[in-house]
């Protein structure tokens, strides 16, 4: 079949367009499934009933993100076998297939007990039992994103197996197999604490966004009562998990700096090595120069506490990933402080009872954050994959090996596409619309099951 | 004599769970596509929260099926390519429209009957394409084993066996569909449609080749029959149509099945036990199979504590204090 592109690059390209579109599912999944176990909590504390109301709405939407969720995840997995074989296939020769097993023990934690509690947990009495059913429901999700960065971990830096047999039996040979080291790799915690505070944030301040412009235009006291209480516990774990996406995140360059030096230099835009390393915002690279950039000699270094940095030119050219990915990552720097310092102020002024919520102006502003905390994840995970670019493996299996070459994936692949294009955005709406599927009155009397499905 | 293969009969197990699920969905699909007003009060109640537990199923096979034969990952992805990624679209195509039917709201141009129903088109289609695979997997109907595989749907469709295999299998379901829901005004077409399904999987097993007839597959095609037989009398109707019992037994049957595929696979060119993992991760696929075993147990044990649990707590009598004038 002839096909007007590379088939390569669109294996990429579809794979990716996949899992952007996945990993927002999955952090309003997360954040959905916070949002119920905390004021599930609070309402066996308190027996504030606007937390089991608020429960019960937050229930709806977590049953749409789950079910699209998993059906984008399952698309994944089988995308991954499907446009990547070779790489699966290593994979499936490895330990890391172990990882992908206990994945499935994860999924099957957080299936059984969204199912429970959503259709049967009012059938059960006790003060804290919805909560406790509700908890695994948080551990299953979180399990399964901190596999998959396991999975994703190794990919940077792989282990459990003798790497130069396999390359040097041209991506065929895997011997020497360890199969519990993939688990954990040099870069796994670093990963796996990075990515446990990034997403869930981008979940909760998701949903905090919604709850707040909901507070802004509701004129009913009761519902308003509502929506700043959802509110409230939405910025302050907002605030706590900003707090250790900051951590982790100069943690995770610390990481690079170690363990993956190339896509450091890359990110840094550090063409030479060297102590004097001055911090480059934004700018590309000319030859062998750096041009149109803000640099800031000597910062780099000091912030690596005068350690010798990593350049370009200590590796071929032909291994370099795309720099652009320095820009990626300078905007992802920049908007992650200014949404650091913007939750700070806005918790700020709450607690010393300045009231950020009555001002529409303060709303419309954490609106504007909520899609910067999306865009900021999203750019995370694109300097994560196209940093360890032409590789798939880091330094072992190139993506151009790893990739299907049978092309009647293509016309499939571009209805998956446009599936996804289409029905993203209509989840997030249907979301958004089946919060209030029910009146406040009937959601604060407790009234139906859960989820309060249709049959 | 041949030694057991313990990595085939675990993944197998897991497909014959999967798949059960999947045909009970199936069967649900079939019926909410012909009498939704009839039969949803029978079918949604189990359909809702299972479809979700089906999925994970699916994806439990698919996982251990990459760790129980990673030198098939490249054949398949490179002949099946495109039939996976349709797959894919009618998959997610099922899990939007049970979704969005579970919840919706506003009820104009689109409701939760049709939604419902899109669910059970979807789950038919998937049917098709999982039938094609599975069919060429046996038969090696379209198939060519070679160094760079190839799989085309043409030469499925033109395999004598091929069409009425699937025929089958819808007849099966359509047959099996009564007793599962235990629909009672479709009580007298269950053992007819199961009988005709069942001969026409025969035929379609004898066209692909003649020794896939044998006393293996007589067995599961009698317990078929028979679940179909004893649902028509009122002192079995009860045993055969419970759903955990159903879903054991049919497990079972989809079990006893797998000589079709092993010793060898697609009608003899694949002999499996040459694709099956080796060395060290041997020992780990035991060890996390039996986690894994007792794992999902558990859980799947939790979940009909509940269902059971609801179902008292919902049928008992209210009260006293509520029946005060």
């Amino acid at each position: 079949m002839s096909i007007p592109v590379s088939i390569v690059d669109f294996d990429r390209f579809l794979f990716a367009f996949t899992i952007a579109s996945h990993i927002l599912l999955v952090s309003m999944s997360i954040g959905l499934a916070l949002m119920i176990c905390f004021v599930e909590f609070l309402f066996a504390r308190t027996k504030d009933r606007y937390y089991a109301a608020l429960a019960r709405r937050f229930v709806r939407p977590f049953v749409v993100s789950f079910g699209i969720g998993t059906a984008s995840g399952i698309v994944m997995a089988v995308e991954l076998v499907n446009l990547f074989p070779t790489f699966m296939t290593l994979v499936s020769k490895t330990g890391v297939i172990s990882i992908f097993y206990v994945e499935i023990f994860a999924f099957f934690l957080e299936t059984i007990f969204l199912v429970v509690y959503v259709y049967y947990a009012s059938s059960f009495r006790g003060r804290y039992t919805r909560f406790l059913l509700s908890l695994p429901i948080v551990v299953g999700t979180l399990l399964s994103a901190v596999l998959i960065v396991m999975v994703n971990a190794w990919m940077n830096t792989p282990n459990g197996f003798d790497i130069s047999t396999y390359i040097a039996s041209n991506y065929t040979t895997v011997t020497g197999v360890q199969p519990w080291a993939p688990f954990l790799t040099t870069s796994t915690g670093y990963e796996v604490f990075h990515v446990l505070a990034t997403v869930p944030l981008t979940g909760l301040m998701l949903i905090g966004g919604f709850l707040g412009y909901k507070y802004s235009k509701s004129k009913k006291p009761e519902e308003k009562t509502l929506f700043l209480k959802g509110f409230q516990v939405s910025v302050a774990a907002s605030l706590a998990f900003v707090v250790l996406s900051i951590v982790s995140g100069i943690l995770q360059i610390e990481n690079l700096y170690l363990f993956q030096p190339l896509k450091f230099a890359a990110i840094e835009l550090n063409m030479n090595p060297g102590t004097n390393q001055p911090e480059i915002l934004f700018g590309w690279l000319n030859g062998t120069t750096v041009v149109d950039a803000i640099q800031i000699p000597g910062l780099q270094s000091v912030l690596a506490g005068g350690a010798s940095l990593p350049g370009l030119s200590q590796y071929p050219q032909s291994d370099w990933p795309p720099l652009i990915i320095h820009d990626f990552f300078d905007t992802m720097v920049i908007l992650g402080v200014l949404l650091g310092l913007f939750l700070l102020g806005f918790a700020g002024l709450w607690v010393i009872q300045r009231k950020p919520y009555d001002h529409r102006f303060f709303v419309y502003l954490f609106l504007v954050f909520t899609g910067i905390t999306a865009l900021v994840m999203e750019l995370g995970w694109v300097v994560d994959e196209l940093g360890r670019q032409p590789w798939v493996v880091y330094n072992v299996l190139p993506t151009s090996v790893a990739a299907n070459t049978n092309t009647d994936l293509f016309y499939p692949g571009l209805v998956i596409i446009a599936a996804y294009i289409f029905l993203v955005p209509f989840t997030f709406w249907f979301m958004a619309r089946v919060f209030r599927k029910r009146s406040l009155e009937e959601d604060l009397a407790g009234s139906g099951e859960g989820a309060d499905v249709n049959y | 004599m041949s030694t057991i293969n313990l990595i085939f009969e675990i993944n197998f197990a897991i497909f014959s769970v999967f798949f059960v699920l999947f045909l009970t969905e199936l069967m649900g699909g079939l019926l909410l596509l012909i009498a939704y007003d009839a039969t949803k009060a029978k079918v949604l109640p189990y359909i809702v929260p299972i479809w979700e537990v089906t999925g994970t199923f699916a994806a439990f096979w698919v996982v251990t099926s990459d760790f129980a034969y990673p030198n098939l990952i490249l054949p398949v992805a490179l002949s099946f390519a495109g039939l996976i990624v349709v797959f894919l679209i009618f998959f997610v195509f099922r899990n939007a429209s049970i979704t969005f039917a579970e919840l919706i709201t506003k009820r104009r141009w689109v409701d939760e009957r049709r939604l419902y129903q899109a669910y059970g088109l979807a789950t038919l289609l998937i049917a098709v394409v999982v039938v094609v695979v599975l069919s060429t997997i046996v038969s090696g109907a379209g198939f060519t084993l070679s160094a760079t595989p190839t799989f085309s749907l043409w030469g499925w469709v033109t395999s004598a066996g091929s069409l009425p295999y699937l025929i089958g299998i819808v007849f099966v379901a359509l047959g099996l569909a009564p007793v599962f829901y235990d629909i009672a005004p479709l009580r007298r077409l269950s053992p007819i449609f199961t009988v005709v399904g069942v001969a026409i999987e025969a035929g379609a097993l004898y066209l692909y080749s003649s020794s896939f007839l044998s006393v293996w597959f007589v067995i599961p095609a009698l317990l078929t029959i028979l679940a179909s037989l004893l649902y028509q009398l009122p002192a079995t109707a009860k045993i055969v149509s419970h759903k955990l019992v159903f879903a054991l037994i049919g497990t079972v049957i989809v079990f006893s099945l797998s000589y079709l595929v092993y010793p060898t696979a697609f009608n003899g060119a694949l002999p499996v036990d040459a694709v099956t993992t080796t060395g060290a991760l041997v020992g780990a696929y035991y060890v996390l199979s039996v986690i894994g075993v007792v794992v999902v147990t558990l859980l799947m044990a939790l979940y009909l504590f509940a269902v059971q649990h609801a179902s008292a707590v919902r049928s008992a009598p209210a009260p006293a204090a509520a029946s005060k004038p």
